[in-house]
């Protein structure tokens, strides 16, 4: 699963991408996108076999820009096929006629040593001008990566904002009756490819979060009694608990940076949010007030945390800065506030609101203004961010009471329930693989 | 000796347990004044089961409840625990978990808190009245088992 990013490109430019002006913020009108097929500079069979498998590559990509609610692509089309030079000199006029503001152009080429060369433009059609590039030589099994790697290009160019597509979702899977649940945690491509589990399920598992990258994997697991945070590496499979000792410890989240995880601890009868780092060694107390404070999530620099506290007689949502100094309370309502999670633009956060017996998900501010709600429950919870900022993946209850993983845009529209093979909870959505 | 176990275990639910003198009973030693822990003797113990029915039935319950998002103990919760502690001083060589339970349509993480909040209150109020802190773990379920807001002292092997 190695993709290779290349400097193939002999004339790879500084990019000076700028945003294409017709999305402005504000402005919620998506962006047009033309994805004519890609093409390919191999001819004969060899020909054919490249632009079937750039086919491949064309349609995974209209796909993945679909799902945004920033970007409209116009449907590909075979008759719309262009030269390789064409590549990186397409004929705007066409793709204005069409409406477009966007553009994608790229090709495919096989490799001697059976890899693929693939490579992807984007153009701003109305300015004639190219906002980014880039290729990768990738083993044919890695071709989906490869186009989510273009989509995630399209999308930054566009939007400024990183895409989503080349990421994972780890979650807890969940089969058989209420009374003996088995939950395994497993992990999935964003679009629900790949799709793995990670523990065996003879122990309960919780709360599954991602390092940044999604090379390391903290969750909860009932295995020592009492519920405990430990650790997987992902590429090794190898995994220790967080912290020596009996506490009990839970809720964990790593760091914008992956280098330290802040998480929950009871002492006596305190739940604390604590600090260490993503490897162990000693962990610092940030909270001390009685009650209970868990669901820690840092903000993008990493210089604050918000979190949930009941010390008011009700959970409420609290920013503070990274040390512990300086706890700001931002929610303020009849209405409990719980598992806040920062946006990685730092703009919002996502949280849990819960009234009598319903749970929906909501956003807002961290100065606390701007509150809004996304959902409208009755059993929703713990959302997390796509590294986009403009949506959200969170649990579900079905009306038989079971959970699935739903998603849902910033824009208004319905959360759409992912495909997963068996009931899932406590979603997780990592940034951008590497 | 499974026979004799689900024998114990139907006479314990068919009859109140007070007004049953069973064999097994008959061997341990008289429980010591309060304040005093009751002699140890080891090797005289009875099959798990059979102790729980009887810990169950001598103390009115296994499980204290709560109001919902509170960990504080109602009157009843107390009395309940007293039941427990009795029995517990009465039986040191017995040691017990106690499972706490948030609410189940709480948030994951502040449920596990909750549950655990519960059972620290379920095991001061046991220790408070006299039962060796040591006698006594807790956990916490979260809102992973379904059930009411609840503390359930569990005796253990």
């Amino acid at each position: 699963m190695r993709l290779i990013r290349v400097g193939m490109f002999a004339l790879l430019a500084a990019l000076g991408a700028t945003a294409v002006a017709a999305v402005q913020a504000g402005a919620p009108a998506a962006t047009v996108i033309a994805i004519p097929p890609l093409t390919s500079p191999d001819s004969g069979t060899k020909g054919n076999q490249s632009l079937a498998i750039a086919w491949q590559a064309t349609q995974l990509i209209e796909t993945d820009l679909r799902q945004t609610s920033e970007l409209m692509p116009l449907k590909p089309n075979q008759k719309d096929y262009y030269s390789y030079p064409e590549v990186t000199a397409p004929t705007f006029s066409k793709w204005r006629d069409r409406g477009a503001k966007a553009l994608i152009t790229g090709f495919v080429q096989q490799r001697s040593d059976g890899r693929l060369t693939v490579g992807c433009y984007v153009y701003d059609v109305d300015k004639g001008r190219e906002l980014g590039r880039i290729g990768f030589v990738a083993t044919p099994s890695d071709l989906r990566r490869a186009a989510h790697k273009c989509s995630g290009l399209a999308y930054q160019s566009i939007t400024g904002a990183p895409g989503m597509f080349d990421t994972k979702i780890a979650y807890v899977a969940e089969t058989g009756p209420s009374e003996v649940r088995v939950k395994r945690i497993a992990i999935m491509d964003s679009d629900g490819y790949n799709h793995s589990y990670v523990t065996s399920g003879g122990t309960g598992v919780l709360t599954p979060r991602l390092s940044p990258n999604a090379s390391k994997l903290a969750y909860v697991s009932f295995q020592g009694g009492v519920p405990q945070v430990r650790v997987i590496d992902l590429a090794s499979n190898q995994q220790h608990p967080l912290l020596s000792g009996n506490a009990m410890s839970f809720a964990p989240r790593f760091s914008p940076d992956g280098s330290k995880i802040v998480f929950s601890m009871m002492l006596g009868p305190n739940t604390d949010i604590y600090v260490v780092g993503a490897d162990g060694g000693p962990a610092r107390r940030l909270t001390t007030s009685p009650g209970i404070d868990t669901d820690p999530s840092f903000s993008p620099d990493g210089s604050k945390i918000v979190f949930e506290s009941d010390r008011s007689g009700s959970q409420q949502l609290y920013v503070m800065n990274a040390d512990g100094s300086d706890e700001r309370r931002i929610t303020f309502s009849v209405a409990a506030y719980s598992t806040p999670e920062w946006s990685p633009d730092g703009k919002s956060i996502a949280f849990t609101w819960r009234s009598g017996d319903t749970r929906r998900i909501g956003i807002i501010a961290p100065d606390g203004t701007g509150e809004r709600l996304l959902t409208n429950g009755p059993g929703d919870e713990a959302p997390s961010w796509a590294a986009s900022s403009q949506e959200l993946v969170f649990q579900h209850a079905e009306a038989n009471g079971r959970p699935g993983i739903y998603r849902v845009s910033l824009d208004g529209s319905a959360p759409r329930k992912m495909t997963i093979p068996q009931d899932g909870s406590d979603p997780d959505w990592s940034g951008t693989v590497d | 000796m499974m026979r004799r176990t689900l024998l114990l275990i139907a006479t314990l639910i068919a009859f109140p347990a007070s007004a049953q003198v069973l064999p097994f009973l008959k061997k341990y030693p008289p429980a010591g004044p309060p304040g005093q822990p009751a002699p140890v003797v080891p090797g005289m113990q009875a099959p798990i089961e059979v102790l729980r029915a009887d810990f169950a039935a001598q103390s009115g319950g296994t499980s204290v409840y709560f109001a919902a998002g509170r960990a504080q103990l109602t009157q009843q919760a107390r009395n309940l625990l007293s039941a427990q502690a009795l029995w517990l001083r009465q039986h040191p060589f017995v040691p017990v978990r106690i499972e706490g339970h948030g609410d189940p349509t709480d948030t994951r993480d502040h449920a596990l808190a909750l549950g655990a909040e519960r059972a620290e209150e379920a095991r001061d109020y046991l220790i408070l009245l006299g039962v060796p802190a040591a006698q006594v773990t807790t956990m916490t379920w979260g809102k992973e088992r379904p059930g009411p807001p609840a503390a359930v002292t569990t005796l253990v092997q």
